[in-house]
């Protein structure tokens, strides 16, 4: 793996190229001899980057001297020069935790860039395969032209390293200075570290995967979830009783409102067509309002994307990324959909018309089959409802703990459930007041009403109140810290009045169908599903590193 | 770009093309390797700093005629390459929002813009008439430690010989002024002993009250290099830069002389002094040995709370050192015995002879780029070159060199920076210069300063950024250049002289502040007599070294040329007194007995705690720069104080919680409270960079009688939640002022 740093570290007179930080041993500074070896770098000092090329299964990684750094913050400012990145995003990090009482109050600092993991949870997560894991280097690599801005790194990463750049609508994280290192220089934050705390080092990455307790430190999140490649050396005295001082610095994430509205309207939808399969009461003005509403759905979960033009792409990695089985199986529900509901539309066509059409082709003799028609309709169900599944799954990440619950999965489900009722409930009163205005009662497939799935209606609504309240107990009592930062952020002023509003609205709207009043019982679950959606995305509480106490930005 | 191809841009952009793909990719720099294209300079100009008194030397990088980037010079002795992270966004200054850039006159109560020729008519006009009317006295001077040595030279001539008025001192008096004072209390003269070499080669270091890890963050380097050294931080707070010490030792609030006192008494006990250093350069001996020897181990710990043996280490581990390094900052200056503290210390240094050798040193680490600078040549609390007033040969000397009449040279100082406020109260002060400095954020007791600058007739605010807290108050706002658009030199603490380049041009018509100097002499037709041919700052410089030459600070050996190529000059060479000859009238340095004496605002019922007050490494000062540098201020955005988790279990108070601190004086209302063991109980602390979470609300204004230094470290405070409410009636109220004093 001779990268050019090490082709060059082997021949004779290379120390210069591969050393830029003076010895601290030989103070005596001699301009007239660095400045004619070359013109920035004296070079005298063991250096602070590998000089020895990559043996197999090896890696680069960072080693993080806590005892060495004095908090100057130097790192994280060469970071964002050497990237250009805007104020308010930092790839490199700074932190801090204390412990211990006056005067033998210990305080240590963080600084910590991307961790190039092992089992790095951003590559495996990506729908788009931006992420790539260095073969050379082991170096977690990411390519904003293949970025697409989905975030899902962002959610999947322990560290909250990935950060999402809105003014360029791609993800962006550390890449450990790699053009860099491949030409022999220094990472900006090594080479800007006044105490030479930072450095690359090669790891061994299968003795690293057997024992890596040296990645672990207070203040850090715990390295088995991607085995984080970063060394970190702790104070002599013991880093015990160090506590991370931002425990306090807990704001509500991203609304992601384009995501609210998708997972309801989809589970709405895809809800709404099990009843209608199972009721038989699939009419035509059920499937078009059904497919309106699944195009503004997936129209606007394209609006999430940072890079909505290439959401296509997202596609790409279904085998192991759930974003993309999710689009996936969406899309195929989409298809599924739209031809169910063409075919169901045949009602439209004159008799006439429609027996020569079905006469001169087998095919189409076969589709119009109401046999088939049913497989169709099943199959589009069955899409919308894995389409859910695998929604819910892209959210039991372990870097989010509130989201990675069993919950999460049940309330989508039981959305579709309860949601899906009350809109096929709705749809039916729309259907029979189109087909009374326009007078055409062919429209119709079947005239029956759901009325035996009100028992089942109510029982799902019961069961989707129980599972949030079960999961709020949890939150609350979890040994989890973030879990129950989770459960105080529902705690906040705002926030409790919308968790009240919602259970509220969702008993009014299961009361309002029982009582047939279909309209308002919809718009009723709506609130109340949209509501809650945005309470689950804000309240998350992400694994991250100690950041410090005052801080501004949403780093 | 146009409006269609803006609104085209955005489209897109919502689209998701990527519309900043050039912005964001890389490119080789020949020099600095793979870097950010938007980091890649033209070409690099080497200059020195405009942060802290560090003095780094850097190299800014130019594009376009814009600066892009900045590099530690690795070739500069200082630094060798590195820098803070203020240094490391420095370029971010020269093009932050919040820059003034052109002359502002108040007009019918509002600042208005208007020529540089109706700007300095105006300015000089008022000036002569206030002066002729209330006399040349009326006229108050307020400089900086900001502006470059050529610079304060100039503007020293014009205030003092230009408008006659010996009412002129900088805001280096809020900084280190007791350092000043007491170094001219010990040696006979201002001028710091060491270099920071000292720190690599002295094998115990003692910091007193400086927390370097926060506010000198790259002299941090010396220590990691010195492998031997033993490090005793003095400080209350457990700082950052306690961390790193060996030996940390939490001092009670203002307890320092009898900590340095005490070490006294244990060296002489122990016969840990150096005689033959004693009977050669000293003076005064006998009297401080019998002074300090009341200063007992048992006493002492008792005054500052340490362990008796922890003081006693302390003295043994300096007096068996080889070579024993004291170094301290605002934690000892910023103090009502601030000057006599910096005798103490002496005291020290020179019973050990850890004085004009290698590693041996009480050194002052001062605190602005350039307060050296305005210490040599500034001409406010001395004559240039560390002349004094008092001195008739010194005032005949510079009246030779300046051809004039050396009657126009005064024979003692006019009022300190503190006693122009006070004179702008009581009506003697009519006038004000405020150039490169923020009183409104930094001086002690706002609603003295806020009534100084309300009452005088003519308020003329000269700065690189508009609008700032005190701007506000100006009837005449002139835009200067700063640091990175003009040319001169800046003095570190270890006395090394560093050149200061332009990089870029100053924004809109700002000018450079020796420009605007020399205009106001023409106006006032001195221009010929005092600056005779002068057109640049160099004009200045060659002229400071023939006033220099000679003097402990002499800049006759250096050429500005060489002072670049050589990474800066010492004056005075590595280390002062080398030959034990001190500049007093004996050659021997005094000892001084310095007695210990508690701060002035005692804490009491209703104000129970002590507010200690400071810095934090991502900013610098009253924020006029780091607030506009987008970085740095993300980071820190906003105040804080600090307060021990039994006083906030007592107070029932939570972390993040907002906080009002009381003192007598006034309140800072909305602070974030942070709970934590880096403050003693019964202490808090809260930086003071924030105008929008004043410190200086509470602080106190009691000053040094010597140096007329603020004790801006301890005060009686009490703190309680905020009350949202009355936040609102004061902030009406405080509009209502502010309208008060637009509509007068």
């Amino acid at each position: 793996m001779a990268l050019p740093l090490h082709e060059r570290a082997l021949t004779a007179d290379a120390g210069a190229l591969v050393r830029l930080t003076t010895d601290a041993s030989e103070s005596i500074f001699d301009l007239v001899s660095a400045a004619t070896v070359l013109d920035w770098a004296p070079a005298r000092t063991p250096s602070l980057i590998p000089t020895q090329p990559l043996q197999e299964d090896e890696q680069y990684r960072f080693h993080f001297n806590m005892t060495k750094c004095i908090g100057c913050r130097s790192c994280e400012i060469a970071c964002n020069e050497q990237n250009g990145n805007p104020a308010e995003i930092h790839w490199r990090r700074f932190g801090e935790v204390e412990g211990g009482t006056w005067p033998n109050t210990q305080r240590s600092y963080l600084s910590m860039g991307c961790n190039h993991c092992l089992d790095a949870e951003c590559v495996k997560g990506c729908p788009v395969e931006a992420y790539t894991k260095d073969p050379a280097t082991g170096i977690v690599l990411h390519s904003a032209e293949a970025c697409i801005g989905c975030q899902y790194c962002v959610w999947n990463c322990p560290y909250s390293v990935p950060q999402f750049n809105p003014e360029r609508g791609v993800v962006g994280k550390c890449d450990m200075c790699h053009g860099r290192l491949t030409d022999g220089l220094e990472p900006a934050c090594v080479n800007a570290c006044p105490e030479s705390a930072i450095e690359i080092e090669i790891v061994n990455m299968t003795e690293w995967r057997k024992d890596y307790a040296a990645a672990e430190s207070p203040g850090m999140p715990a390295a088995v979830h991607t085995i984080s490649t970063t060394r970190i050396t702790l104070p002599e005295h013991g880093a015990a009783n160090l506590e991370r001082v931002d425990y306090g610095h807990i704001q509500p994430e991203h609304a992601h409102l384009s995501l609210v509205f998708m997972t309801t309207l989809m589970q709405a939808v895809s809800g709404a067509l099990v009843y209608q399969l199972i009721g038989r009461s699939a009419t035509a003005v059920a499937l078009v309002t059904e497919l309106l509403i699944a195009s503004v759905a997936l129209s606007v979960s394209a609006m999430h994307l940072g890079r909505p033009a290439y959401a296509w792409r997202a596609l790409k990695m279904w085998r192991r990324s759930w974003i993309s089985r999710e689009v996936l199986l969406y899309s195929l529900f989409f298809g599924a959909l739209c031809a169910f509901t063409v075919l169901s539309s045949t009602g439209f066509i004159p008799a006439s018309h429609l027996r020569s059409l079905i006469d001169d082709s087998p095919a189409i003799h076969f589709l119009l089959n109401p046999a088939t028609l049913q497989i169709i309709g099943w199959a589009a169900a069955l899409f919308g409802v894995g389409g859910t599944v695998c929604s819910a799954y892209i959210y039991l990440v372990p870097a989010r703990p509130s989201w990675n619950m069993i919950h999460t999965p049940l309330d989508f489900l039981l959305t579709t459930a309860f949601l899906g009722w009350l809109f096929a409930a709705f749809l039916h009163v729309l259907s029979n007041s189109v087909a009374g205005i326009v007078g055409m009662r062919f429209l119709f497939l079947s005239t029956n009403e759901a009325s035996s799935s009100v028992s089942a209606g109510l029982l799902f609504a019961a069961l989707w109140v129980l599972n949030h309240i079960v999961r709020r107990v949890r939150l609350s009592f979890s040994r989890i810290f973030e879990r129950r930062a989770s459960a105080s952020l529902l705690r906040t002023e705002f926030l409790q009045m919308i968790v009240f509003s919602s259970f509220a609205l969702a008993g009014l709207a299961a009361f309002f169908a029982f009582a047939r009043m279909s309209v308002a019982a919809v718009l009723a679950g709506f609130a109340a599903i949209l509501m809650t959606r945005y309470l689950f995305f804000v309240s998350v509480v992400p694994l991250n590193m100690a950041l410090t106490f005052v801080r501004g930005g949403r780093h | 770009m146009n409006l269609r191809e803006r609104v085209w841009t955005r489209v897109r952009r919502k689209l998701g093309i990527d519309t900043l793909r050039e912005q964001y990719t890389y490119a080789q720099d020949p020099r600095f390797g793979k870097v950010s294209a938007s980091r890649v300079a033209d070409r690099w100009v080497r200059t020195t700093c405009g942060y802290c008194s560090v003095g780094c030397g850097m190299e800014v990088g130019v594009k376009d005629g814009k600066a892009v980037a900045v590099r530690g010079n690795e070739q500069h002795p200082v630094n060798r390459g590195k820098l803070c992270p203020k240094g490391l966004s420095e370029h971010h200054i020269l093009t932050a929002p919040g820059r003034a850039t052109q002359p502002l006159l108040r007009k019918q109560g509002k600042l208005t813009p208007v020529s540089w020729e109706e700007a300095l008519d105006v300015m000089v006009e008022r000036f002569r008439s206030i002066q002729e009317k209330y006399g040349r006295q009326s006229l108050g001077v307020i400089g900086t430690g900001q502006l470059v040595t050529e610079e304060f030279y100039t503007l020293g001539k014009l205030v003092q010989l230009g408008f006659g008025t010996s009412n002129f001192d900088g805001n280096t008096t809020l900084c280190m002024a007791s350092a000043v004072s007491g170094y001219k209390l010990s040696f006979g003269s201002d001028g710091p002993p060491g270099s920071y070499e000292d720190m690599e080669t002295a094998d115990v270091i003692l910091l007193i009250g400086a927390n370097i890890a926060d506010n000198h963050p790259i002299l941090c380097q010396r220590l990691e290099r010195n492998k031997h050294r033993t490090l005793i931080v003095v400080d209350p707070r457990v700082t950052k830069t306690a961390m790193m010490a060996d030996i940390h030792l939490p001092i009670k609030p203002r307890s320092d002389i009898a900590l340095i006192n005490g070490i006294a008494h244990v060296l002489i006990r122990d016969g840990l002094v150096d005689h033959v250093y004693i009977a050669a350069h000293t003076s005064g001996y006998e009297e401080f040995a019998s002074y300090v020897s009341s200063f007992t181990p048992e006493y002492v710990a008792q005054v500052t709370g340490l362990t008796e043996a922890a003081i006693v280490n302390t003295a043994r581990l300096y007096g068996n050192a080889k070579a024993a390094f004291i170094g301290w900052t605002m934690g000892i200056n910023h103090s009502t015995q601030g000057a006599v503290t910096v005798a103490a210390i002496n005291n020290l240094a020179l019973i050990t002879g850890n004085i004009g050798r290698v590693g041996g040193a009480p050194f002052s680490i001062t605190g602005q780029c350039n307060a050296m600078g305005t210490r040599e040549s500034g001409f406010t609390s001395s004559l240039p070159g560390y002349r004094k007033f008092e001195v008739a040969a010194d005032r005949e000397e510079l009246a030779r060199i300046w051809k004039i009449d050396a009657e126009r040279i005064p024979t003692a100082r006019g009022l300190a920076y503190p006693d122009i406020i006070e004179g702008s109260v009581a009506g003697k002060i009519k006038a004000l210069w405020i150039i490169a400095t923020n009183p409104a954020v930094s001086f002690p007791n706002y609603q003295v300063l806020q009534q100084a600058l309300n009452n005088v007739e003519f308020l003329v605010v000269q700065d690189g950024f508009h609008p700032t807290p005190t701007g506000d108050f100006a009837d005449l706002v002139l835009p200067a250049a700063i640091w990175g658009e003009k040319e001169g030199t800046y003095t570190n603490s270890e006395r090394r002289i560093g050149k200061v380049n332009a990089v870029v041009a100053p924004p809109g018509r700002a000018r450079t502040d020796f420009d605007i100097f020399l205009d106001i002499a023409q106006r006032l037709g001195v221009r010929d007599e005092l600056y005779p041919g002068w057109t640049t700052s160099h004009d200045a410089f060659l002229e400071w070294q023939q006033v220099s030459k000679g003097r402990l600070c002499d800049y006759s050996p250096f050429t500005w040329q060489q002072i670049e190529d050589e990474g800066g000059a010492q004056w005075g060479g590595e280390r002062l007194y080398q030959d034990g000859v001190f500049p007093n009238a004996d050659g021997r340095a005094r000892l001084h007995c310095v007695p210990c004496e508690p701060f002035t605002e005692q804490p009491d019922e209703n104000y129970p705690i002590v507010l200690n007050t400071g810095r934090t490494v991502e900013h610098w000062h009253t924020r006029t720069k780091t607030g506009n540098v987008g970085l740095l201020n993300t980071m820190v955005p906003h105040a804080w104080l600090e307060m021990n988790p039994v006083d906030a279990e007592r107070l029932q108070l939570k972390a993040h919680d907002k906080v009002t601190v009381i003192s007598r004086r006034s309140s800072v209302p909305n602070v974030e409270l942070r709970i934590t063991g880096i403050v003693a109980p019964g202490q808090v602390f809260m930086p003071f960079h924030f105008y929008e979470h004043n410190s200086n609300q509470v602080t106190l204004g009691a000053f040094d009688p010597i140096s007329r230094e603020p004790n801006f470290k301890q005060c009686a405070v009490r703190v309680e939640r905020t009350n949202f409410s009355a936040i609102d009636h004061l902030s009406r109220k405080t509009q209502a002022n502010g309208r008060d004093a637009a509509a007068s």
